[in-house]
C-alpha cells in the first residue's frame, strides 16, 4: 500500500503542508518496503484546477491512500474517481508523525469537501 | 464607426457617458458588454423584443469509447478534463471551449455539448435606436463569448457605442477589439489616474485611438491634467461634479434631459470623435 502526505519539504521531519493541491512536495510511503519517496508536485503553479492535477498527479504515482489538510469539492470528486481514500491532518505536525497517526488510526476519514471551490 | 466607452476604474461615468452620448445622437445603436454587471438598460427604459440565450461548450466522454489513453488531460490547459482509473472527469467550469481535447482524442470518444452561460437582450429605443445587453450568468467563469456575439451581432452598424467593462482584463480587450475609437472616462483622484495610466498602457498596446472625458472634474486634483499633456492625449471634454448630477443618476434618469450644460458636452464631444454632421 502506498501513502501520499502533503510536504512543506522533502524528508519525513518536514512539516506537513498547510494546503492540498499547492503542496510543495507529495511524500509517498510505501508500506511494503517501508521507504520514502519525495515527488514534487507539478500541480502547484497551475493558474486553475489545481485540485483535480493534483490528484492525477497522486493517482500516477499509484497512491491508494492521501493525508491532507483540506479538500475541495473538485479534488474530492477527482479522488473518488481514482479510487484515492483521504484522511484529514492537523497541520503543525512532521510527515512521519502525520503517518504515525494515520497508523494509529487517529485521522478521519474524509468524505466530503472541507472548503469551498475557487475560482 | 465604433466607439468603446471604458474606464479601467468603476464608477467614474462609463455608463452615464454611453447612455447621455447614445440620447444625444440620432441613429445609434448602444450595446452594454460589461456583462457581470450591466447597468445602462436601466436609464433607457427600452422594450426589449427578443431574448437570445448564449451558449458555451464543454466535452462529454463517451466510455464506451475511452481507452483512459490520457492525451485529453495532458492537452488540457486548464484541468477541466481528467482521466482518471476508470472513467474521465469533466470539470464544465473550468472549460474554456477550446475544442482541444476532442482533437487530440484518438478513439473520437470526445463530444461537445451546450450550456448555457448568458443571455443578451434586444431592445429598441424610441423610434429609431437600438438598445442591447449582455448578462453573464451567477458564477460562469467568463463573459467573453456574450461580448463577442454582443459585437457580432452589431458589426455592420452605422454608428455603435460599446459600454465597456471596468478593468484591463479579458472582457475590456474583447469589448474594445476592433474599435475605431476609444473614449476614457476618467476622474480626477489619484485613483481614476493610476487605473487610467493602465487603461491607456492597453491602449496603446492595441493599438487604438483614443481621448480623454474627465468625469467629476472639479473634484481631486490637477494631476490628471498634468498627465494628459504629458503623454499628449486628448482631453475631449470635463464634465463637473454637480449635486444635482447625482441625484439625476441616483434616480436612473439621463443628465441630457435635465442640463443644459451637460446636452453641449456631449454634442461637443461628438463633433471631436464623429465630426459636425453627427451632432
Amino acid at each position: 500500500m502506498k501513502i501520499g502526505i502533503c510536504a512543506s519539504d522533502h524528508t519525513p521531519e518536514s512539516l506537513v503542508a498547510g494546503r492540498f493541491a499547492r503542496a510543495p512536495y507529495f511524500a509517498v510511503y510505501n508500506s511494503e518496503t517501508l521507504d520514502f519517496a519525495f515527488f514534487n508536485n507539478t500541480a502547484k503553479d497551475e493558474g486553475s484546477g489545481a485540485g483535480g492535477k493534483a490528484v492525477k498527479v497522486l493517482g500516477n504515482l499509484n497512491v491508494d491512500i492521501v493525508l491532507v489538510p483540506e479538500l475541495g469539492p473538485k479534488a474530492i470528486d477527482a479522488l473518488n474517481a481514482f479510487e484515492i481514500k483521504s484522511y484529514q491532518y492537523k497541520q503543525g505536525k512532521t510527515v512521519r508523525e502525520a503517518l504515525y497517526e494515520y497508523f494509529e488510526k487517529k485521522l478521519p476519514e474524509m468524505l466530503d469537501a472541507s472548503v469551498k471551490g475557487k475560482h | 464607426m465604433k466607439i468603446a466607452i471604458l474606464s479601467g476604474k468603476g464608477g467614474t461615468g462609463k455608463t452615464t457617458l454611453s447612455v447621455n452620448l447614445f440620447s444625444s445622437l440620432n441613429k445609434v445603436t448602444l450595446i452594454d458588454t460589461d456583462v457581470e454587471e450591466p447597468n445602462s438598460h436601466l436609464f433607457l427604459n427600452g422594450n426589449t423584443y427578443h431574448e437570445e440565450d448564449i451558449n458555451k461548450q464543454y466535452p462529454v466522454v463517451d466510455h464506451d469509447l475511452c481507452t483512459l489513453c490520457g492525451e485529453c488531460g495532458e492537452f488540457c490547459n486548464f484541468n477541466a478534463i481528467i482521466p482518471a482509473k476508470k472513467k474521465v472527469l469533466v470539470f464544465d467550469d473550468l472549460c474554456h471551449d477550446c475544442g482541444g481535447c476532442k482533437l487530440v482524442c484518438p478513439t473520437n470518444a470526445i463530444s461537445y455539448t451546450d450550456k448555457v452561460i448568458g443571455k443578451i437582450f434586444y431592445q429598441s429605443v424610441g423610434d429609431n435606436k437600438q438598445f442591447l445587453y449582455g448578462k453573464l450568468t451567477i458564477g460562469e467563469i467568463s463573459g467573453v463569448r456574450i461580448i463577442e456575439h454582443l459585437k457580432n451581432v452589431t458589426k455592420k452598424e452605422e454608428i455603435l457605442l460599446i459600454d465597456s467593462p471596468p478593468g484591463t482584463s479579458c472582457s475590456t480587450v474583447a469589448s474594445i477589439e476592433g474599435s475605431d475609437y476609444c473614449i476614457i472616462a476618467a476622474e480626477p483622484t489619484p485613483f481614476g489616474l493610476s487605473d487610467m495610466r493602465m487603461v491607456v498602457e492597453l491602449l496603446r498596446e492595441q493599438k487604438l485611438d483614443f481621448g480623454v472625458v474627465v468625469n467629476k472634474s472639479n473634484l481631486g486634483n490637477d494631476d490628471i491634467y498634468k498627465y494628459l499633456e504629458e503623454e499628449s492625449i486628448e482631453l475631449l471634454g470635463n464634465i463637473e461634479f454637480r449635486e444635482e448630477f447625482a441625484k439625476i443618476i441616483a434616480r436612473g434618469e439621463l443628465l441630457v434631459d435635465h442640463s443644459e450644460y451637460v446636452r453641449n458636452i456631449m454634442n461637443n464631444i461628438i463633433k471631436k470623435v464623429l465630426g459636425e454632421t453627427y451632432a
